[in-house]
C-alpha cells in the first residue's frame, strides 16, 4: 500500500473519480463538478492546455520542416498509426506511437490512440449524428447481441443537453432514422451535393443526402462564448487543435468548464492499474494509479467511479481489476467482459465525376460534408445481410495545374489552370455485428512499463460485413449512374479493423446481468457505484459516428449518479 | 552566377523553416550535412543546378533564390526510404557520368538552353523506347530526374513566396460560400 497515513488518505479522497479525459471523460467531469462533486480526473498522458499546447496550430504550410510530409523513419517506426488519415507532420504529437504502448494483435487490428488530456477529442472527425429507435431496437428486432436497455426517449433529452453545450451545426431534416437535434445553422451543401440530394429525393424512397451534423460553432450562442470559444473559421486544420475553439473538444470545452467550477482536480501522467473493490462494503472504494513519471503507486478514493479510458482501455482496466468477488475482471459475473467488441467497417469508397454545374464552385472551406443516412433494412429486413451503412458524400473541384516541362513554362503551368469538373465521392460506414469471438483479453505474460498486462486484441470482419460492403458498391454505383455521374470508380481495401477508430463494446449495457456488464444507467450490474460510459458500454454499433452518443450517455449517467448519491443509494 | 557559389544560400532560412546544419566545403561554400544518405559536394551542386533549371529565376524568384536545393536534399535525406535513396544516388551517378561523357563538362557549366534540353530529353524522350519488360526497374536517370523535379516543384509550390504571391494560401478563410460563380474566383486560367 502506497501510503497509510490518515491525512494523506484524506487528501486522496474525492466524491468522484473519472478515469480518462477524452470526449466522454470530459463530459463526466463537467456534469459531476457542475453538480458540486469534488472530482478527480485521471489522465494517463500529459496535460494539453487549450491553445497553449497546440504547437502547430498557427503554422503556415512552409513553416513545417517537411511541408507536411512525415520522415520515412517515422513512417517505418509507426506502421499502425502511420495508416491513420489524421497522422501528419502537424498532428503527430497528439498520437500514441507504435513502440510507446505495445499491444498484442491476435488478429490484425490498428489501435489508434491519443494519450493526453483531451484524448482523441482533439483529433476526431467531429461528426455528430443522433441515433434513433431504428438503432436502439436493432438487436432485439434482428436477433443479435442483446437488447439495449434504453430507447431513444431515454436519451433524447441528453442528446439535447450535450448538443446545446458542445455546439452542433446542422439542419432540421425531419428524418425518422436520423432525429433532429438542437442545431446551430448547418453548413450548406455545395451545388453537386445539393444536386445529388435532389436527385435521390425524386428517384428513391427514403434515400437522402443531408448536411452532416458536426460539432462546429457555425454561429456561437452565449453558452459557447462563456466557454471562451469563437465561431468556426473554416480552417479545416482541426487535428492541430483549434485556437478559436471552433470545434468541440474536451480541451476547449468540458475540461476548462469543470476547472472553472473549482471542483476538479486534474492529474495527468496517471495510469490507472485497477479499480479497488472492498469486499466488506461490497462496492468500489477507489483506484490504484501508477505515476507514469515516478512509477510510484498511489491509491485514490471516491464514492463513485466513472470509467472513460476509451473503449479498449476501459476493458483493460476492468479485466485487470480482480478481487475475490470478481476473479475474472470487474463486474464480470456473466463472463462477457471483453467480448462482443465491434467497430465500423470503412473498407470501401466510391468516386466519380459529374459533367454538369460547370459554372458553379465554392469559396472558402467547409468543416463537414454531405451525409447519407442508413437506408438499408431500416423499416424492415430487406437484404441478405443484417443492418446497414451510412455514407459520407462530398463533391469538389480543383484548379488543374500543369506539371510538364521545365523552366518558365513550368512556372506558368504551376500557377495557371482551369477548374476541374466536379468530382464526387462516398465513404462506406458499415455497422458490424458484435460477437463473442471478437474479443479482447489480458496477455498472460507480457506487461507494460507500469506492470499492467498488455491487451490481446482479436477482432475481425465476418461474412455479413462482406455482403454489406458488396451492397454499398452496388447501390452507390446505381445511385451515381442514375444521377448521371461518369467514370464511377468503386474501391475496396483490406484494412484491419481499428482504423475506423470506432471500436466499441466489451462491457455492454443490457437488461440481464447474466449477459451484460452494465445496466440501463451504465452502472456495473454487480457494483452500482462504478459507471462505464465510453465506447465500451455499446451494446451494438449502428453506423453513426459514435461520439455524440457517448457524450449523451455520459451526461445521463452522471446526472443519475448525482441523484442516487443524494438519495443515499450509492453509499 | 558562379556555380561554385550557388549553394551559399543553402542554409538560409525562408519564412521560419528550420535551419539546416551545414558544413564548409574545400572551396569555402556551405553544403548541407545529410544524415541518412551520402551526396557529396559535387552531387549537391548538381542537384542545385538541376533545381534551378527546373524552376529558374525569371521575373520571379528561382529555386536557388528560394533555397529549394537545400529543401530537396532534406526531403531525400529524411522522407525517401533507404531503397529510394539508393536508387536516387545510383541515378545521380549515372546522370553525372552521362553528362561528362556527352558534353565533357559538368551540368552546371552548360548554358541554360542546353540544361533545359537535357532535362526535357529525360522527361519526354523523342525516340520511343522499347516497351519495358514487366518488373524491370525504372531507368535510373529518369528516376533520379523525377526525384529532383518532384521535390523541387513540391518545395516551390509550398514556399512562402509561392503561397503569398502566386496562389495565395489562406490559413483562416472564415467563410464557406456555396453556389459561387467560377468567374468570381479570378483564377489565372491556361
Amino acid at each position: 500500500m502506497a501510503n497509510l497515513n490518515i491525512d494523506s488518505a484524506k487528501e486522496r479522497t474525492f466524491d468522484a473519480i473519472v478515469i480518462g479525459s477524452g470526449i466522454s471523460g470530459g463530459w463526466a467531469a463537467k456534469e459531476l463538478t457542475g453538480n458540486g462533486l469534488k472530482t478527480l480526473v485521471l489522465e494517463r498522458g500529459r496535460d494539453v492546455k487549450h491553445i497553449t499546447d497546440y504547437p502547430t496550430t498557427n503554422k503556415m504550410p512552409w513553416e513545417f520542416e517537411h511541408r507536411g510530409q512525415l520522415p520515412s523513419a517515422v513512417m517505418k517506426a509507426n506502421p499502425i498509426v502511420g495508416r491513420c488519415y489524421a497522422f501528419g507532420e502537424d498532428s503527430q504529437h497528439f498520437f500514441v506511437k507504435d513502440k510507446e504502448h505495445p499491444y498484442v494483435q491476435q488478429k490484425p487490428f490498428d489501435w489508434i490512440r491519443g494519450y493526453q488530456v483531451g484524448g482523441k477529442s482533439l483529433l476526431w472527425a467531429r461528426q455528430t449524428q443522433r441515433w434513433s429507435d431504428f438503432d436502439f431496437e436493432g438487436p432485439a428486432r434482428d436477433g443479435y447481441a442483446v437488447d439495449w436497455p434504453i430507447r431513444y426517449k431515454d436519451i433524447a433529452p441528453w442528446y439535447s443537453h450535450v448538443e446545446k453545450f458542445a455546439g452542433i451545426a446542422g439542419n432540421k431534416d425531419g428524418l425518422a432514422e436520423l432525429p433532429d437535434g438542437e442545431f446551430l445553422p448547418g453548413f450548406p451543401l455545395n451545388d453537386v451535393e445539393q444536386y445529388f440530394s435532389d436527385h435521390l429525393k425524386t428517384h428513391y424512397k427514403n434515400r437522402h443526402v443531408i448536411s452532416a451534423r458536426c460539432a462546429h460553432l457555425s454561429k456561437p450562442n452565449q453558452i459557447h462564448i462563456d466557454q471562451g470559444r469563437a465561431q468556426c473559421q473554416n480552417r479545416d486544420l482541426c487535428q492541430r487543435g483549434c485556437p478559436f475553439g471552433g470545434y468541440f473538444s474536451s480541451n476547449a470545452s468540458t475540461i476548462p468548464w469543470a476547472e472553472k467550477s473549482g471542483n476538479m482536480t486534474l492529474r495527468p501522467h496517471s495510469v490507472v492499474q485497477s479499480i479497488i473493490y472492498d469486499e466488506q462494503k461490497g462496492k468500489a472504494t477507489g483506484v490504484r494509479v501508477i505515476d507514469s513519471n515516478t512509477k510510484e503507486a498511489i491509491e485514490y478514493y471516491a464514492k463513485i467511479i466513472f470509467v472513460n479510458a476509451a473503449a479498449l482501455n476501459t476493458n483493460l482496466v476492468l479485466l485487470n481489476s480482480t478481487s475475490s468477488r470478481f476473479p475474472n475482471g470487474f463486474g464480470n459475473d456473466s463472463g462477457v467482459l471483453g467480448k462482443f467488441v465491434a467497430f465500423h467497417n470503412y473498407s470501401a469508397n466510391i468516386g466519380a465525376e459529374y459533367d454538369g454545374l460547370k459554372e458553379w464552385t465554392v469559396d472558402g472551406r467547409s468543416p463537414t460534408s454531405g451525409y447519407i443516412p442508413r437506408f438499408r433494412n431500416v423499416y424492415k429486413q430487406e437484404t441478405d445481410f443484417l443492418r446497414g451503412y451510412a455514407c459520407t458524400f462530398g463533391g469538389y473541384r480543383y484548379q488543374q495545374h500543369k506539371y510538364e516541362g521545365v523552366g518558365a513554362s513550368l512556372k506558368e503551368g504551376l500557377v495557371k489552370g482551369d477548374l476541374s469538373p466536379w468530382f464526387v465521392g462516398a465513404q462506406f460506414m458499415g455497422e458490424t455485428i458484435p460477437k463473442d469471438t471478437n474479443h479482447v483479453s489480458l496477455d498472460a505474460k507480457l506487461k507494460d512499463d507500469w506492470g499492467v498486462p498488455l491487451l490481446n486484441v482479436s477482432v475481425d470482419y465476418d461474412d455479413n460485413d462482406e455482403k454489406m460492403k458488396k451492397d454499398f458498391i452496388e447501390q452507390l454505383t446505381e445511385m451515381f449512374t442514375s444521377a448521371g455521374f461518369k467514370n464511377i470508380r468503386p474501391s475496396t481495401d483490406h484494412r484491419a479493423p481499428g482504423l475506423d477508430i470506432h471500436e466499441m463494446g466489451g462491457a455492454r449495457m443490457g437488461k440481464d446481468p447474466k449477459t451484460s456488464i452494465l445496466n440501463e444507467w451504465n452502472q456495473v450490474h454487480a457494483c452500482k457505484n462504478v459507471f462505464v460510459t465510453d465506447g465500451a458500454c455499446m451494446t451494438s454499433t449502428s453506423c453513426q459516428n459514435p461520439s455524440l452518443t457517448y457524450m449523451a450517455i455520459t451526461a445521463r449517467a452522471a446526472n443519475h449518479a448525482v441523484e442516487e448519491l443524494k438519495k443515499g443509494n450509492l453509499s | 552566377m558562379n556555380r561554385r557559389t550557388v549553394l551559399k544560400n543553402l542554409a538560409l532560412v525562408i519564412g521560419g523553416a528550420v535551419l539546416l546544419p551545414s558544413c564548409v566545403g574545400k572551396d569555402g561554400t556551405s553544403y548541407v550535412q545529410l544524415k541518412h544518405v551520402s551526396i557529396d559536394e559535387d552531387g549537391q551542386r548538381l542537384i542545385a543546378d538541376m533545381a534551378d533549371t527546373i524552376i529558374p529565376k525569371t521575373t520571379t524568384p528561382g529555386a536557388k533564390d528560394l533555397n529549394l536545393p537545400a529543401f530537396v536534399l532534406l526531403m531525400i535525406d529524411d522522407c525517401f526510404d533507404k531503397k529510394g535513396q539508393e536508387a536516387f544516388v545510383a541515378g545521380m551517378k549515372a546522370f553525372t557520368a552521362k553528362i561528362k561523357k556527352e558534353h565533357g563538362k559538368e551540368f552546371g557549366d552548360l548554358n541554360a538552353k542546353t540544361r533545359e534540353a537535357i532535362l526535357m530529353a529525360i522527361e519526354k524522350p523523342q525516340v520511343a523506347k522499347a516497351k519495358p519488360q514487366k518488373n524491370t526497374p525504372p531507368d535510373p536517370i529518369t528516376n533520379f530526374y523525377w526525384g529532383v523535379k518532384g521535390q523541387t516543384v513540391f518545395g516551390y509550390t509550398n514556399s512562402q513566396y509561392f503561397m503569398t504571391k502566386e496562389i495565395v494560401y489562406e490559413l483562416v478563410p472564415g467563410r464557406y460560400i456555396v453556389h459561387y460563380p467560377v468567374s468570381k474566383l479570378k483564377l489565372k486560367t491556361a
